[in-house]
């Protein structure tokens, strides 16, 4: 309340919350007025989705390994152009300088144009979920929580980054030239336009120094990553640095009028955003995590139906006999006792949870050989467990691919010989060893596709 | 004894503010008391625009102060955001906010305030008032933005520049529109380079010039001040002696151009009642007479030493 005329003390309330709900929800309803917001925002990334669609819709299941990146890209968009190309068109045409007579502070406001964006960006992400879904029959993420909670991280990364870009830029132009310079290098070197496994060595190592790399790690991982497995740790942690970096530098660096101009110290704060990014890719290179990733990988998915109706089960062993034993399913013949600890053993086993998921059933598939080949006294029911962990991971439709993906190059990646933390301590030669992965593999398909009976 | 005067509303003193070398602002102070319309006045690039963002905050002064209401505007700039309503130059909306919308925006920031639709209705905009701003007319934005000012009555409004770009319709209706708005009791600052309008709308004026407050005082007192003259012009079909009009009294000046008298006299009313006595005396009869009192423009020449056009195109 104010009192100045005819004198009186003068006592101010202020009661901005309601504003800033207000400007919250005008930023939202006139983004969807506005024909270039809508394009922007909604029609690119479904151009996007309509290229990726038209290069893997013949996978099986389609686009489902291109999903992180595709939703990496549409955040991307809002919030690296969407929402600085909104910031600084305002700023132009003098409204921040408007705003900036409201008696709250700036910090606010920009908040709630960033919170607004988040609202933006989340509808464009679940608008290509559900279209992948409908025109290409992508299945829908995984992990559903953690797809949400993936979107939030790497959306509020990439808002500090455009927050950024809205301060650094004179003008929308500049907006567009600066948010390219983030844009390009991601999409063709950090594993966003073109996948990781797809890019030289080189590329794959410099990628570790940008955000979008562990954006589409998250998000993929979320989408079809391994069952029950947390959000990856070191990403989340990667997006959120670089994130907070972008999101300080930026509101330190907030320009509400055009008259404002950086003065030199300001790129001391972009010069802190970028060092996150630096720090990032350091760490990441010092804890072995930038290792290049083998072109195999995540082939699996190029697997075909063909492929797969094409395997033999000619002249399998049988179950009972002394190769590549297999218990009947528990509750139908088998029991599960004294195997409990090692199910659990089993699930948290680090090489079960590779990046590579043909690694990682590999790996399991390496398990059930060692015991096979070490006569242990619980063969058959290890190769039980095994075949019952991988359904439980990836689903029957994705692990037929995978296990096709193994039988058919059986000499690709790496083979487990010993597994002393589950007690299979004893090392195999490694050609004996990738022979049983593929006995198990087929033994494990042929259930699968009803072509052998369980 | 005469009585005290009403306290100042705004008291902006030595106020000072560099852009790089440029001196933009140098020591300003003045005093606007409640109720009062006051004009910043001066050539493009004398300094009111740069006065006024002090004035609201915008721009921190290098040196000086600004009290509003007995507040410190430069300790407490969000509080005094509370008691002062702004019209910025250049300043506009987004294009697809509608007159409802924007007002209501800027409304629901105070506690205090008549509301989104009685402003709607006091300014004039009901019938676009869900139409798009950029369907809005000059005069139609221009009262969209002085309800943009008055949305959370204040006591003190800062127009910059307000009348800029508008139809002579619009510039009438926005003037008694901020007459309306002392009527009310407020205090209203505007920045104008318009002599006219200054001196027909404001209650006393600051002349700037090159970042120096040159002058205050009410528009009559400046002229007065100044100590220019009036003028008179006038043809006679017979031609008159020109030792009988020197003779007239209060002439200071007189010449005879191309058939044309044109006399500067210090006593308008004794000079006209003279002239028109000796015309009939004589017989002659008065033609093309112009009249003209010394205005805010004679004032600034005899203040700046050079015309106001002059410095409008940056000249000396």
């Amino acid at each position: 309340m104010v009192s100045l005329r005819k004198g009186g003390p003068v006592t101010v309330r202020a009661t901005p919350i309601i504003g800033v709900i207000r400007h919250f929800r005008l930023s939202l309803q006139l983004n969807f007025r506005s024909p270039q917001a809508i394009v922007y925002g909604y029609l690119v990334p479904v151009l996007f989705l309509v290229a990726f669609g038209s290069v893997f819709r013949a996978q099986i299941p389609p686009l489902l390994d291109q999903m992180g990146q595709l939703l990496t890209i549409t955040i991307m968009g809002g919030a690296c152009f969407g929402m600085p190309t909104a910031l600084v068109a305002e700023r132009e045409r003098g409204i921040w300088r408007r705003y900036r007579l409201l008696p709250v502070p700036m910090g606010t406001l920009v908040g709630s144009v960033m919170a607004s964006r988040v609202i933006l960006v989340a509808s464009a992400a679940l608008m290509q979920v559900g279209l992948a879904r409908l025109l290409y029959g992508t299945p829908l993420p995984a992990h559903p929580v953690q797809a949400a909670c993936g979107v939030m991280v790497v959306t509020i990364c990439f808002l500090g980054l455009g927050l950024l870009v809205a301060a650094l830029a004179d003008d929308v132009p500049a907006v567009q030239a600066l948010g390219q310079c983030l844009f390009l290098p991601m999409i063709m070197l950090g594993g966003v336009g073109i996948p990781l496994a797809a890019l030289p060595a080189w590329a794959q190592r410099i990628s570790g120094f940008m955000p979008g790399r562990y954006a589409v790690d998250v998000l993929q991982r979320a989408y079809g990553g391994a069952q029950g497995r947390p959000l990856v740790g070191f990403s989340v942690a990667a997006l959120a640095v670089i994130g907070a970096a972008g999101t300080i530098a930026g509101s330190r660096l907030f320009r509400w009028d055009t008259a404002r101009t950086l003065s030199r110290a300001s790129w001391a704060w972009v010069a802190l955003a970028l060092s996150a990014w630096l720090a990032v890719g350091l760490c990441a290179s010092v804890t072995g995590r930038l290792e290049p990733v083998a072109p195999s990988a995540g082939g699996y998915g190029r697997v075909t139906e063909a492929e797969i109706d094409g395997v033999s089960y000619d002249l399998l062993p049988g179950d009972q006999e002394f190769v590549s034993r297999l218990s009947r399913p528990f509750g139908k013949g088998a029991s599960m006792e004294g195997l409990d600890a090692f199910a659990g053993q089993l699930k948290d086993w680090p090489p079960s949870h590779e990046s590579d998921e043909a690694q990682s059933a590999r790996n399991l598939l390496c398990v059930a050989g060692i015991a096979d080949v070490s006569e242990d006294p619980h063969e058959g029911e290890i190769a039980r467990l095994v075949f019952d962990d991988l359904r439980e991971r990836y689903g029957d439709r994705r692990l037929e691919q995978i296990l096709t993906w193994i039988i058919l190059y059986p000499a690709k990646g790496a083979a487990v010989t010993s597994a002393p933390e589950l007690g299979l301590p004893h090392r195999f030669r490694e050609d004996i060893i990738r022979e049983r992965t593929v006995l198990y593999a087929k033994k494990f398909l042929g259930r699968l596709r009803g072509r052998i009976a369980d | 004894m005469a009585p005290a005067p009403m306290p100042a509303s705004v008291r902006v003193a030595d106020l000072a503010r560099r852009y790089g070398s440029v001196e933009a602002v140098r020591g300003v102070s003045f005093d606007v008391p409640s109720g009062e319309i006051f004009g910043l006045l001066g050539p493009n690039g004398a300094g009111k625009t740069t006065v006024l963002e002090c004035l609201l905050g915008l721009r921190r002064p290098d040196s000086g102060s600004v009290s509003i209401a007995g507040m410190d505007a430069l300790a407490n700039p969000r509080g005094a955001r509370h008691l002062v309503g702004a019209q910025l130059q250049g300043a506009t909306l987004q294009d697809k906010i509608t007159p409802r919308q924007a007002l209501g925006l800027f409304a629901s920031f105070y506690s205090n305030g008549p509301g989104a639709a009685a402003m709607i209705d006091r300014f004039g905009l009901a019938e676009k008032a869900d139409a798009p701003f950029a369907t809005l007319s000059g005069g139609q934005r221009q009262r969209l933005f002085l309800a943009l000012a008055l949305v959370n009555d204040p006591s003190l409004i800062v127009l910059d520049e307000p009348t800029v770009g508008l139809d002579p319709g619009s510039r009438r209706g926005l003037h008694d529109m901020i007459r309306a708005m002392r009527a009310s009791g407020r205090t209203v600052i505007l920045s104008t380079h318009d002599l006219g309008e200054a001196e027909s709308l404001c209650d006393r004026v600051g002349i700037l010039d090159s970042g120096r407050l040159a002058a205050v005082g009410s528009p009559s007192s400046l002229i007065a001040r100044a100590g220019t003259f009036s003028r008179i012009q006038f043809t006679t079909a017979v031609p008159a002696q020109a030792s009988e009009i020197v003779s007239l009294p209060g002439i200071v000046e007189c010449a005879l151009e191309q058939g044309t008298w044109v006399l500067s006299t210090s006593d308008l009313n004794g000079t006209m009642v003279a002239l028109v006595g000796l015309m009939a005396s004589r017989g002659y009869a008065l033609q093309d007479l112009q009249v003209s009192r010394p205005t805010l423009e004679d004032a600034f020449f005899s203040l700046a030493g050079r015309a106001w056009s002059a410095s409008e195109r940056g000249g000396p």
